[in-house]
């Protein structure tokens, strides 16, 4: 009996060290599980990117597959999300934008739960009928939080320095840039592949805008907006500055704001493609 | 009596203080003071009237012991100490199933959030959570071979028939409880062990309504969800925990009754002497069964302890989903052997079969009754069982997917070396050591032994499902592979099995995906050779795998029941 009560005793000391021991190496142990969590988060947040994402934003995340070696867009709609104004900092350029309030990670859940109207961004989540559990949107949204590195989000990209004047605009010559001659034809492709018409409508049948003011007179309308602005400085202001001036009547009723309902980072989305501006500003008001 | 503070003024503090903590003990335990309790673990002689009786007369958990043992009894035959360690093991899965409730709600929407928080967040939360599920396991095992003992001793016959059958019972409800819980943590393995089961209530030799309602109590719901997990948690958390609680103490009360029964040879055949114990046959339970108890008590804690630290992890695989079903779904070790038979005989049989072998167990003792327990008169009953054990080993072998593989070769090397779930040897390679770039199977990385362990692993499962046909100048550690034998329908074989590659190219792609983050592709391609210019095999992009940076699949490779 007394070589039962010694090894009894031995194997209870024993297993009081063992779970001492556990204990002591626990900080270390959590924050590994803590990391592995946010990891396979990551990476099933990838397959599902991939499945369901990519083909709209791009393989990478930059949405630049989505125009051709030329540049010409082609069916392709998505915002970049490799970015540097979405994923870096506390509080992306993009939240401020859209005057969102929360957190970057709370912005991109909901956006990729609720979608955007209006536009190929449709509603992920199941809860507003989309394919989506919720716990597939947080790992999406894991994944494109993880675009963010060092590299990235080292400094702020420099972006087009878009002048005040559309005239100091056409005229502008940089490094990169020279504005050639305005192709309407592009134009009318860069006013569908950035989604003006799913709020603006068709500029060559009144009515059909959905949510903004119809476009297809603003050639006249434009000059009559702003004092002292001619139509062409008008549509090209607020494109880069949705908030600057709100527009009378909208779809359905006078037009809220501000802040605008309209898009707003066209002025850092256009940036790598300024030319599609004046193609733009060529198609609206025949410039 | 007198009260403390006469006893003080009588005999001063110290004495006082000795004489009432002396009487506070012999409270406690209702009769034992504090010197008995030091000449009991003393292995003293007990002084007259035998103090260490009281207790199981007055107290509460030691009257339902028995006061002394046959000696006979009290060596590790014939018990096995079994039927104490099923109990123990019931203890220890409240113990440890009560702390993981604090952090668990059965939902869904939380519940394998709630377990990467317990992994990730909670002190001591995965070495709960292992010894948690270690201990099901070996739960099931115990109790399973305590009836394996009680069988071979022959301890079912008259009269602890009904012993035996309340103990079928408690068997039954021990796997149940053990599978219960394996739905709980809501990933991938668990939703799909359940489905798979579930889906055999359908198939149950009764009538097609009957089954189909059966089969929306147990899920809840048309298909498994919230309804579902909440009902099997209260299985789980509730019902099953009464009921077996109800069961054990019925059991424990007719073990006590009749008596542990005594080795066969040691009484005359049809004899019950197991109450009749000679006085000097006698084992007390204070101090002897009392510190052998706590011996088993002790060692096996240390060994659940040790073993969930070290040695065995419970899984966690990917979120449940209903839409993506793993390539090979695995019932439970213990539950295996149903698997195995569903793979040969019809459905309908299969369901049917498992609650009649339940009540052949059940009616077994009443049945057999022959009236002699040694061995040599049960020649035929002992074989009998023998087959049947090994029976269900091999029933549990055709259970796994080794048996019958029905998916296409390259998907099962990809099942072998880079499973859609699970850590595996390739995910297992820490991140530092995937340098991006196109690995052979087998090629030699140097100053990589990981990625080289990896893609030797890739080979051998390369090997398993290849053959050689006319060689292949791309894949120059052919060598090894059999020829191919040519079947019917196209297909082919090698000396492992009907479904093989013929001159296969594979590969391992590694490409950078984000800057922590990279893809690991498997690519196979096999010509057609009875179509030129035809693929019989061509994977493409199609089975890959993601690594980030900090997923930590290499720790999880370090334990003995995970396959890397
Ligand atoms: C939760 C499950 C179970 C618990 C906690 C339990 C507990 C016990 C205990 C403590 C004993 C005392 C003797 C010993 O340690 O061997 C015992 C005896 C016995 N058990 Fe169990 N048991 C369980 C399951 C089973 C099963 C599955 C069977 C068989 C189908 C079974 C059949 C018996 C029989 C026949 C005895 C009497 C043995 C004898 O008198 O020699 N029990 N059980």
């Amino acid at each position: 009996m007394q070589v039962k009560v010694v090894i009894g005793t031995i194997a209870f000391m024993l297993t009081m060290i063992i779970l001492g021991y556990a204990a002591l190496r626990e900080p270390e142990r959590l924050e590994h599980f803590t990391a592995a969590r946010e990891g396979r988060m990551v990476e099933t947040g990838a397959k599902l990117y991939f499945d369901n994402c990519a083909t709209c934003h791009g393989v990478d995340g930059t949405a630049q597959e989505c125009y051709d070696s030329l540049g010409n867009p082609i069916d392709c709609q998505g915002l970049p999300l490799n970015n540097y104004f979405l994923v870096c900092g506390d509080t992306p350029a993009r939240l401020e934008q859209t005057l969102f309030e929360g957190t970057k990670e709370q912005f991109i859940e909901r956006t990729v739960s609720a979608g955007r109207s209006g536009t190929a961004m449709i509603p992920w989540s199941e809860r507003y009928g989309g394919p989506m559990r919720d716990d597939q949107v947080k790992n999406v949204a894991a994944f494109v939080l993880n675009f963010a590195n060092e590299e990235l989000c080292a400094a702020e990209p420099i972006s087009f320095n878009w002048p005040d004047s559309v005239d100091d605009f056409f005229v502008m010559e940089t490094e990169d840039f020279v504005a050639a001659a305005g192709d309407p034809e592009n134009g009318a492709a860069v006013y569908t592949s950035f989604a003006c018409n799913s709020c603006h409508g068709n500029v060559d049948e009144a009515g059909s805008n959905q949510i903004g003011p119809w476009l297809g007179d603003i050639e006249e309308v434009g000059a009559t907006r702003v004092e002292g602005e001619t139509a062409v400085q008008y549509v090209y202001n607020s494109i880069l500055h949705p908030n600057d001036h709100i527009a009378p009547d909208c779809a359905t009723g006078p037009c809220i704001g501000p802040p605008s309902a309209m898009v707003q980072d066209l002025a850092f989305r256009m940036s790598n493609y300024p030319q599609y501006m004046v193609d733009l500003l060529a198609y609206l008001i025949g410039e | 009596m007198a009260t403390f503070f006469e006893q003080v003024s009588e005999m001063g503090v110290k004495q006082a203080v000795i004489t009432k903590a002396d009487e506070v003990v012999e409270r406690l335990t209702a009769g034992m003071n504090i010197s008995d309790i030091r000449s009991a673990l003393r292995g003293d002689e007990p002084r007259r009237p035998n103090p260490r009786l009281r207790p199981h007369a007055d107290s509460f958990w030691f009257h339902i012991r028995p006061s002394f043992y046959h000696t006979e009894v009290t060596h590790i035959y014939p018990t096995f100490r079994l039927g104490w360690l099923s109990t123990f093991m019931f203890v220890w899965e409240t113990i440890t199933g009560i702390i993981l409730m604090v952090f668990y709600t059965p939902s869904p929407l939380v519940a394998y959030d709630n377990m990467w928080n317990i992994l990730g967040n909670v002190p001591l939360g995965q070495l709960m959570r292992n010894m948690h599920r270690l201990g099901a396991e070996v739960m099931v095992l115990v109790v399973a071979l305590h009836m394996l003992r009680t069988f071979i001793t022959g301890s079912y016959k008259k009269p602890r028939q009904f012993t035996w059958a309340t103990g079928v019972i408690l068997l039954t409800f021990t796997a149940l409880l053990s599978f219960s819980g394996y739905l709980l943590p809501w990933d991938q393995l668990a939703y799909w062990a359940l489905t798979v089961f579930l889906s055999g209530a359908e198939a149950a030799p009764a009538p097609p309504e009957l089954n189909a309602n059966v089969l929306l109590i147990l899920q809840g719901a048309p298909s498994l969800g919230a309804g579902g997990l909440l009902r099997w948690y209260l299985f789980h958390v509730l019902l099953l925990p009464l009921l077996t609680a109800i069961f054990f103490f019925v059991h424990y009360y007719k073990v006590v009754l009749y008596g542990i029964s005594l080795p066969p040879g040691r009484e005359e055949i049809g004899e019950d002497t197991a109450k009749r114990v000679p006085k000097d046959e006698r084992t007390y339970f204070t101090p002897d069964i009392l510190t052998s108890e706590l011996l088993w008590t002790a060692l096996i804690t240390l060994f659940l302890t040790a073993g969930s630290l070290w040695f065995w992890d419970a899984p966690l695989e990917h979120h449940a989903d209903p839409i993506v079903t793993p390539l090979h779904v695995v019932a439970p070790w213990y539950l295996a052997w149903s698997q195995g038979w569903l793979k040969l005989a019809d459905k309908t049989i299969v369901i049917g079969f498992i609650p009649l072998l339940i009540v052949m167990f059940v009616v077994m003792p009443y049945v057999e009754v022959g009236k002699s327990r040694r061995y040599a008169d049960r020649r035929v009953g002992l074989t009998v069982a023998c087959l049947f054990f090994t029976a269900m080993l091999v029933s549990n072998w055709m259970g796994s997917p080794e048996f019958r593989v029905q998916s296409s070769p390259e998907l099962e090397v990809a099942q072998e070396v880079m499973p859609q779930e699970g850590a595996n040897v390739l995910l297992g390679v820490p991140y530092e050591y995937l340098q991006t770039g196109i690995y052979l199977p087998g090629e030699e990385i140097s100053d990589n032994p990981y990625l080289t362990r990896a893609l030797e692993e890739f080979e051998a499962a390369m090997q398993n499902h290849s053959c050689v046909l006319n060689g292949n100048p791309d894949m120059p550690r052919e060598g090894i592979w059999d020829d191919c034998r040519e079947l019917e329908g196209g297909r082919f074989g090698n000396d492992f099995g009907d479904n093989a590659m013929p001159d296969p190219f594979a590969a391992l792609r590694i490409t950078q995906e984000q800057a922590n983050m990279v893809r690991l592709t498997l690519m196979f391609e096999v010509l057609d050779p009875n179509n030129p210019g035809e693929y019989l095999v061509q994977s493409g992009d199609s089975i890959y795998a993601f690594r980030h940076e900090g997923s930590f699949y290499e720790e999880e490779c370090r334990f003995l029941n995970k396959d890397c």
